[in-house]
Formats: structure tokens, sequence, C-alpha cells
């Protein structure tokens, strides 16, 4: 969808954004701004990354839900919005 | 990949060359001619010969390299077989070194083995997905949220260490006390369009609302965009997008959107019909409390209609606005005191400015005031609460250069500010200071009066680089911020920080002095 798009480019240009890649709840990427290699290394391993989040928060307590994951790195930073059905994953590289 | 092989040849012993066909075995021996061809000569059943292993010719086999997992668009039907067996091989090695639970592995068995199956029909796929709502419900979502979240530069490893922490608050108070803060413009949006209101929303104080006109350069995108944007996040685009077919807030049009939809076209629209408005809407007012209320549109013919925020298809109540019952006000502005939800006052085309109630024995127009020489462009009822009652004050702005305040008890302005060289196109008192109010006008300049300071000249004043003319103003509910509309479609946010720290022991202090002559029980 054209709005989709344009939305991306949009942010894929804000400063420091390094891909983004749209995940469905299997870990199969549908969106991405990355070459085919790496987004399958991220959404794979992201995917997994993101399940034994949202588990652990719902084992602390089962009303609650996972809603964003943030994982900061020494070079980058990976932030990821989950819903029921997909995740947006945004790798940013934070200049300041 | 090369195999070698060891030819094994047993020979019987006697013959070493040519052993006799043995006939009855049950295997035959078989000769071959050919040394490169491997030869197993069997066992008779004569007992065990001795076997003698020679070096034979290597064989050259070239088996093909192990197919790499690329997910490319042709079917890979006939090598799923293969695929599937090495990633069980891999899984199996994982499985040793990982102590994870069983399921979890014969999950990713699964979620592999479906990435494989589903890859094939990746590309329909996809384009389904994306067109889904689902979807794009998601994706709105998460892309503001995800917005936020990159606007906000905060480097929680910083160390203040190492360097002087800048003293932000010794910087207001000296000199003027308006600080550009943001500066809100969206390059689909708002560009090329005049910026025709501003509001601030109640729920959320963070929340500006902006209305555009349309587009002269764009005959295809909607005539009427209206965006909200948000001062609490750096992010610099609007929070929200929604389209109107006309331009907004100009033709006899009023219409609601509703947020909790995700369409962005208007939800409820009022018809353009002979019983509501046939002429453009420039004045649209809630008032009522959070929950009774109405909304009330005044427009230039002079008709005020009354309307049920869950009813938009008709006007709850209607009324035309007419001076001396024949001649109908051209309303341009239109303002409410605090608190009051039945009188109100509105300023015209002509430059008078009238009185009217809503109900009661003198519903419509009941007073009239003259002073301005131009149409009036805007009104603002005195706002601050306070010890003393100023809700009978209120300030208008007009073409005539001029701003002026009034009470609603004399029908003469009792002050007149002329600092400016323009039209001022509009005008609103703060909300928080009783003695202040913000003006701006069509050469950029974004004034502020304290009248507790001075009357001559604004207290504050600052002329907005790159802005053609600022066509709105409105402060925020807390009274620190003031929104700036223009005409090119920016959103200029000021800061006015220094002005507000004492309101609360602030009066107005200053009275113009015919009036504190003429009504002394007025007079604190």
């Amino acid at each position: 969808m054209a709005e989709v798009e344009e939305t991306l480019k949009r942010i894929q240009s804000q400063n420091g954004v390094q891909g983004i890649i749209i995940v469905n709840t299997e870990g199969i990427p549908i969106k991405t701004t990355l070459d085919n290699a790496s987004t399958v290394q991220y959404a794979g391993l992201i995917h997994q990354l993101v399940m034994k989040a949202r588990s652990t928060v719902r084992d602390i307590d089962p009303q609650n839900d996972l809603t964003f994951l943030r994982v900061r790195s020494k070079k980058n930073e990976i932030m990821i919005a989950p819903d029921k059905d997909y995740f947006l994953i945004v790798i940013q590289n934070p200049s300041d | 990949m090369f195999v070698c092989l060891l030819k094994v040849s047993i020979c019987k012993h006697a013959c070493p060359f040519f052993p006799p066909p043995l006939v009855g075995d049950i295997r035959t021996l078989q000769w071959d001619t050919d040394p490169s061809v491997l030869q197993l000569q069997a066992d008779s059943e004569h007992g065990r010969r001795m076997q003698r292993l020679g070096a034979s010719k290597i064989t050259q086999v070239d088996f093909l390299p192990k197919e790499v997992v690329s997910y490319c668009k042709e079917t890979q039907t006939p090598l799923t077989a293969h695929l599937s067996e090495e990633e069980e091989e891999e899984d199996e090695e994982m499985m040793e070194a990982k102590s994870g639970p069983e399921s979890e592995q014969q999950d990713e068995d699964d979620n592999r083995e479906n990435k494989e199956v589903l890859r094939e029909l990746t590309e329909e796929e996809r384009q389904q997905i994306l067109h889904s709502s689902e979807f794009q419900s998601f994706f709105e979502c998460s892309i503001r949220v995800m917005e936020r979240a990159l606007a906000e530069d905060s480097n929680i490893f910083f160390d203040y260490g190492g360097r002087e922490l800048e003293d932000k608050e010794g910087d207001l108070g000296s000199g003027s006390s308006l600080s550009f803060s943001r500066l809100f413009y969206d390059e689909h949006w708002s560009k090329h369009r005049v910026i025709t209101c501003l509001d601030w929303s109640l729920q959320y104080p963070e929340l500006l609302v902006a209305s555009y006109n349309n587009n002269e350069d764009a005959p295809h995108e909607p005539d009427g965009v209206a965006l909200v944007w948000n001062i609490k996040f750096k992010k610099a685009t609007p929070e929200y997008i929604f389209h109107c077919q006309s331009p907004v807030v100009s033709v006899g049009f009023i219409v609601l959107w509703d947020n909790r939809s995700h369409r962005r076209t208007p939800v409820q629209r009022t018809p353009l019909s002979a019983a509501a408005h046939t002429h453009p809407v420039y004045c649209v007012n809630v008032v009522g409390t959070q929950n009774a209320n109405n909304l009330i549109t005044v427009s230039t013919d002079g008709r005020m209609c009354s309307w049920s925020l869950d009813m938009l298809s008709q006007p709850q109540e209607t009324m035309e606005l007419v001076y001396n019952k024949s001649k109908p006000v051209a309303v341009t502005g239109m303002a409410f005191p605090t608190g009051d939800v039945n009188n109100y006052v509105v300023g015209s085309e002509e430059g008078t400015v009238y009185t009217a109630s809503r109900h009661g024995s003198k519903a419509g127009i009941c007073e009239m005031f003259e002073g301005h020489q131009g149409p009036v462009t805007g009104i603002s009822c005195h706002s601050a609460v306070g010890t003393v009652d100023f809700s009978h004050l209120f300030i208008t702005s007009s073409f005539d250069w001029t701003v002026k305040l009034w009470s609603t008890k004399h029908n003469k302005p009792l002050y007149s500010f002329e600092d400016n060289a323009d039209y001022v196109y509009d005008v609103m008192w703060s909300p928080v200071h009783p003695a202040i109010f913000a003006a701006v006008d069509g050469m950029g300049r974004l004034d502020l009066w304290n009248l507790n300071n001075d009357t001559e000249v604004p207290t504050a004043s600052v002329t907005i680089e790159g802005a053609s003319a600022l066509n709105r103003v409105r402060w925020s509910s807390g009274g620190k911020e003031v929104a700036v509309g223009d005409s090119e479609g920016r959103v200029w946010i000021y800061d006015t920080g220094e002005v507000q720290i004492h309101w609360r022991e602030a009066q107005l202090s200053w009275w113009p002095s015919r009036w504190v002559h003429g009504n002394e029980k007025s007079h604190q």
C-alpha cells in the first residue's frame, strides 16, 4: 500500500535509522528495508526474543502483556513494537 | 566432492589370476575387464580364502554442492525434501547444545518448515496482508509509538560530571519572555494551506488541533485538513491526520471526527440545508460541562445554531442574529465568558460588536458596541479566574490595526491598543493570568501584552522569522505556551515561561482612568 511505503520511507530517512522490518507472528518478514539475509536473521532472532520477553511478562503477572521492547547495545538500538498479529522492528543508531 | 574407492579383490588362493568359474554358487563370479569398476567377488563355500588388499584406481565422482538455503521466488518443491533433511540435522545438533524444552524445538522446526512452505506464496500473501485492515490498524498504532520512541533522544548514559549543566532557568526573565519552542509543519499536509483555526485539547493538554484551508496548488488533495499535533513528544509529525471535503471552517459544513475509528474522513457531518447553515461557519464553540454540552456555531449570515454532539443531522436550535430586528449580523467571531452558556459576544464584519443571549427574554442580539473601523477578526472574553470577576471584559482585534478592550457594561471601548502596523488577525486572553493577552498581526508579529506592566507597548514581542501573516493565536490551557498559526500552514509554539510564574498572586491592577471615575461600585 502506498501509504505504508511512504511512511516507511519517511522513518527510514530519519536520523540514525538503519532498518525497519515488519514480521508476522510466525516470524516471517512481511516488509523490510534491509537486505534479505539480515532480514531473515533479525526476524528469526528477534521473534524468539519477543516470545521470551512476552512469556516472562505474562508469567510474572498473567494479566499483563508486553507492549514495547527496546534493546540497547553498544553500537545501536533495536526497538520492537509487538502486537497481537505483527511486530514492527526498527534498528536505530542513536547518533548522539 | 570426491570419493576414493579402494578396490578390494578377493581371489582364490590357487589361481590368482584366473579363478575357475564356480557353477552352482548363489553368487556368481563376474569377470570384468574394466579395472575401474568395483569388483566384489564373493567367497565361495569352500572356505575362506586369503584376502589380498590392493590399492586400486581412484574413482572420481562429483556430488553437487549442498543446497544453500535461499528464499527466492521460484518454486522449490523438488528441493524441499533436501532442505528439511538438512534442517533436521541442524536441529539435532542444536538440541544437543541447548537445553531448551523440547516443545520449543519442535515449534522451531515447525516454524522453519512453515517458512519453507509459505515462502512460495509470500508475494501474494504479502500484498494480502498489507491490504488487510488488521495490518492497517496495527501499523498506524505502532508507527505512532515508534516515532515517538525514535524522536526521544534521551541519552541515559550521559555523564554530567564532565561538563557543566546549562542553567536553563536563568535564560528567561531577561529581555523578552517569549521563547521559541517548536514548529509544527508537515510537508505533505501543511504546505500551501492557510491555518484557519487552532484549538488545544482540554482532556489532553499537550494536544493541539490545527485546521487548514485548501491547498490551491493541489486540487486533487482533500480541501480541508485537520492535524493533531503533540507538544509532549519531540517527533515532528502529526499524531492524527483528518481530511474533509470542504475547506475546514470555511464553508457551510460542520463535521465531527471520531478519533477512535481509524478512518480519516469525518464520521458525521451536518447537512447543507436551509435549517442549518448556508454560509461559511467561522465560529465554533463548545459550551457547557463535560457531560452536558452543546456545540454552538455561527455563520456569516448571522445564523446561530446549537447542536448536540450526538446528533449532527439537525441543529437543536437556531436563531437569526439580527440587530434591531432588521439587520442580520455578519459574524466573524464569537466568544463566551467563562462559565456562561447563555450570554456571549460576537464581532461582525462591519466592525461592530454585539452582545447576545441564547435563551431568555432577550434572546438574540442585545446591545451594540461601536468602535472598530474595520471588520472584527478576533474576540476573546476574559477567562482567568481570580478573586475579582473580570468576566465582563473582552478584547477584540480588527483590520483597523488595533486591539480594543471592552466591558459588557459600556458600549464604547475602554481602551485601544495601537502598537500594530498591520491587520491584527487574532487576540486571546491568557487563561491563567488576568492581565495578559496575546495578539498576532499580518506582519508576522506575536505580541504579549501585560496590562500590569505597560499599556502603550506590548511587554514582549517577537517577529517570527519566516512567517508571513499570522492568522491565529491560542494559549494552551496551562497558560505556558502559545500556539500561533500562519498563512503558510505552519504552527509555531512559543513558551511564555517567566511571565506566568507569579500569576497566582497577580491581579489586574490597572484600570483605565475614566472608568474608575464612572463606576465606583465596580472598582476594587
